[in-house]
Parts: C-alpha cells; structure tokens; sequence
C-alpha cells in the first residue's frame, strides 16, 4: 500500500510574482494547498525607530518609503496624524491639493495593481498598458514637486508649493482621458474568457472572514461591506464631494478586481470636484520651525489605497517623537492569505496573492 | 460566444499597433527634466552661501559633511562641502531650508556609477577653492581689530513699579 505526505513548498523569496521579497511557506497534498504561511521581514528597514530619531519635519520622507507606488497617501497619513497631534490647522487650499493628489495616487495605485495582476496571470501585454497610462499621473506628479516616485510633496501644515498654473488644465486634460483608457482595460481583460475563468469564484472571503482578518480597504468592500474611512470619519475636506464606494458581492478575485477597477473612475470624480472647486489662499500652515508637540499621543487614521493607513505617534514634548507605530494596511491584509489558499491550485495562490495586492515596503515597513 | 473577448483585446492590440508610439528612443532622445526636478548632483552657488549650515542640520540623513573656516574678518566660509549621494533621500529640505538660494540640482538624471565611493561628490569646485583663497588671503592682508572687550555687566536695574507684595502705601 504506497503512503502519500504532504509536501512543503517555499515560495519565494526571489519569485517573480511576490511582488517584492515574500517568502509563502506553501504545504500542498499534491497540487491542492492545505496551508500557506507568509514569511517576513526580508525588505524590513525599521523605518519606524527611524521616525522616532528625527524630528517630525524630517521623518516625512521617510512614510514615502512604506508603500511606494503611493507614496502621497503615505504623506498625508503622517502629516495628519502629527498635524493632529501639534493642533495645526491647515489652509483650506492646501486640503483641497491634497485630496488632488491623493486621489491621483489612488488611480496610478490601482492602474499598478491592474498591470500586476494581469502579469501574474501570464497577459504581460496589459502591464504595457496600465503603466502607460500611470507615467501621465507621475508626469503630474514631476511637475508639482519634481520626483516620480518618493513624493515628499504633502508636509506637515500643508503642501511644499503651490500648484504650477498650468497643472490645472494637464490635470483635466488627463481625467478626460480616464473613460477611455478604462475602456480599453476593460475590453482588453476583462472581456477575455481566461482571465474571468482565472479570478472569478476564486479565493471567496465571506464578510465574516473578511471582519475577523482585520481586512481594510477594497479587499474588505470587494466581501460587500462598504467600508471606506473617507466615508465613515469624513476627515479632510472629503465630505463636500460627491463620490461612491463600489462594493462586491461574492468576495472573490473578481470583485477585488472590479472594487478597484471601479474606484478609479470614482476617484477621478473626487479630483475633478476638488479642481473645480479649488479656493485661492496660502497653501502652508504658520508653526514654529523646531516643532515641539505637547505631551500626548494620536492614533489618526486614513484611506490609503490598500486599506486603513493608520498612525500612532506618541509626544513627549520634545521635538522628536517618542514613539510611533504605523498601521499598514498591506500587513494586515497578508493574514487573510492562508484562507484565500486553502484547498485552491498552486497557481491560484499567485493570483490570491496579487489579489490581495500587498507591497512588500509596507508589509515589512 | 468563448473567444469573443479575446478577440476583442487583440483588436485593440492590433489598433495600438498601427497607433502613435507612446516610448521613445533614450540614449539619442533625452527629456528635459521639469522646474523643480530633484536628482543629480547638488551644486552650490559658492559667493552666495553664507556657511550658515542649515543645509546639514536639516538633512535627515546626515548626507551633507561640510567644513567651516573663520578669515580674519571673522566671516565664514566653506572649505569643503560633500555630498553622500548614496544616504540621499533626494528630499529637498537642504535646498528648501537655504535662505540664500545658494543650492541647487544640477537635473542630471545620469549620475549611477560604477563604485560605491563614487557616490561621494564634492561639490565644491577647484574655481570655489581659488576664490576661498583669494578670499582668506585679502582678509589677512587687511583684517578687522578684534572685538573690544566686553564692558562689565550693568547692575541690574530696579523694577519701575514695584511688585504688589512688597509695595507699602503711605500711611499704612
């Protein structure tokens, strides 16, 4: 009588479609998975004891660094938390910027994790695109504060400079163009047979999975919980627009796939309120230079594009922080993938992970 | 119909194809980089800068090691000035904290090299060094008298009102 075992498989580090350097400790009963453990801490940088050794000012590049295809998010995650924690009111022109480019990043986000998935599951060709159409927001984004990656444009007190006069009408001309390359996304995958064979029905969360993971951002309203901080703390300036938070209906690849896919027409909706309704006036808050917080601390949380993006920053009136924790929704998200893999095919782990859509600078921070 | 899709994405392939090219040819092509593009090498307007350092202590990654020298007209000036392009965070707070506007990006956007220590630029020219010693050479030449000596510290002076404890009211 031949025996059989289970049969563990390390995927990663070095895997093309960890996205980075994930190792997942996969235990398979011939191709089926019986349990997938993610390994960490191969990309950790410590970059929070980093933050507790420079001043508030200067750790704001460093929040560039946790997630890096949006990094704006990050900015504006940091700066509201300290901003929060100093009480410093920030001119209503230098929100409205910020909700600009956050949302810019949400869409240029999304358009990477689109690019991502599509690669992941062997269609290289609709990378081409979505990057194509992601350099014309990192052209906006060169042109406001001179980087396309590591922004460091959102600071604490308001943004580093006004907007250029001419990125009003880059910026609209862009979003014109937004139906049209969401069209072609959607004619060039999501009409193709095997890339809806590939994600639908696939790696299912219910919502009570979904809850008791802790998951947060798209992968929590893909389950059918609408659940988005811009909605349900209303912080900033994001009450006055008018904007919808798409929700799934199964939980599966595919709605993860459409929540994002649908979030980017919707942010582009959010950017073009904030431009119309842009007011004039100074876009930096007036504090001291060495900024020193009152004893305290602040947990601020906000929408990044992966989930809840939450800062906690303790103050002991110095002008350092004595200590902060990030909240990073990718790392979060991650425990969820040992329920996605369970009883699935090795190739589908690939497509769970992506679906989940992690960065590994933000997962090992 | 299974195939309709797939059919569907070749077509806008194929229109994509016969389309504008959306890349262009680097190394002959070059783009120009925009106003306030952060990369390259750090540059320095050397007659501006007035050693101020707050190009180093605003860098949060300590990337920027300067010297300071006193001539004896007891101003300040660099003598050298590195650059650790390797611990750059390319943040910008050096240029933003400069009150002069003596620092500035030279936008070369080709600046990998071959060797870890090439990482190290220094930014100060050998036309900066001249001047520095044109510089020091007059202020020997013609240098100002030392501070006169501090006068000794005046008593101080009594409070105008005096506090309500310790007034007295006539009469009392």
């Amino acid at each position: 009588m031949p025996q059989t075992e289970t049969y563990i498989l390390n995927m990663g580090p070095q895997h093309p479609s960890t996205h980075g350097v994930l190792r997942v400790n996969l235990e398979l009963d011939g191709e089926r998975i019986l349990r997938a453990t993610p390994m960490m801490g191969y990309l950790h940088r410590g970059i929070e004891k980093l933050l507790e050794a420079r001043t508030y000012v200067q750790g704001v590049p460093y929040t560039d660094r946790l997630d890096y295809v949006s990094s704006m998010n990050n900015n504006f995650g940091y700066c509201r938390a300290v901003e929060e924690l100093a009480g410093i009111e920030v001119p209503e022109r230098a929100e409205y910027i910020r909700v600009i480019m956050a949302e810019l990043n949400r869409i240029a986000s999304h358009q990477v994790f689109i690019g991502s998935l599509a690669n992941d599951l062997g269609a290289s060709t609709g990378m081409l695109y979505t990057f194509r159409d992601r350099e014309e927001i990192l052209d906006l984004f060169d042109l406001v504060c001179g980087a396309r990656m590591t922004f460091h444009y959102i600071r604490v007190g308001g943004v580093a400079r006004d907007l250029p006069p001419e990125f009003a009408e880059k910026c609209r001309k862009f979003l014109d163009r937004v139906p049209e390359f969401t069209a072609e996304y959607a004619n060039l995958l999501m009409g193709n047979e095997i890339f809806q064979r590939r994600l639908k029905g696939v790696s299912r969360l219910t919502p009570e999975q979904a809850l008791a993971h802790n998951m947060t951002g798209p992968n929590i309203r893909a389950t059918g919980i609408p659940f988005d901080i811009r909605k349900v703390d209303g912080y900033s300036v994001y009450p006055r627009f008018g904007f919808e938070v798409p929700v799934g209906e199964n939980g599966d690849n595919w709605d993860r796939f459409q929540v994002r896919f649908r979030e980017i027409t919707e942010s582009a909706r959010i950017v073009r309120q904030a431009l119309d309704g842009l007011p004039e006036g100074p876009v930096m808050a007036k504090f001291p230079k060495m900024l020193k917080p009152p004893q305290g601390e602040v947990f601020s949380r906000t929408e990044g594009t992966r989930g809840e993006l939450g800062f906690y920053i303790v103050s002991d009136g110095t002008a350092k922080p004595y200590r902060v924790h990030i909240r990073r929704p990718s790392f979060i998200n991650m425990q969820a993938l040992d329920d996605m893999c369970r009883g699935y095919l090795i190739g589908d782990s690939v497509v769970a992970f992506s679906a989940i859509d992690p960065l590994m600078g933000e997962v090992d921070c | 119909m299974f195939g309709k899709g797939l059919m569907t994405g070749m077509g806008i392939t194929i229109r994509h194809f016969f389309g504008r090219k959306a890349t262009f040819c680097y190394p002959e092509e070059k783009l120009t980089m925009t106003e306030h593009f952060r990369g390259g090498h750090l540059t320095i307007d050397y007659k501006k800068c007035i050693a101020c350092q707050l190009c180093a202590i605003q860098c949060p990654n300590q990337a920027i090691k300067l010297k300071v020298v006193t001539d004896a007209n007891r101003k300040r000036h660099l003598e050298s000035y590195v650059h650790s392009m390797g611990r750059c965070l390319y943040c910008d707070l050096c240029i933003e904290g400069c009150a002069p506007h003596a620092l500035s990006w030279d936008k070369n956007y080709e600046i990998s090299t071959w060797h870890k220590e090439d990482l190290v630029h220094q930014v100060i020219t050998d036309e900066d060094r001249a001047y520095l010693a044109d510089v020091m050479a007059r202020a020997a030449a013609n240098p100002t008298p030392p501070p006169a000596p501090k006068a000794p510290p005046k008593p101080a002076a009594k409070p105008a009102t005096p506090s309500p404890e310790t007034e007295v009211k006539p009469g009392e």
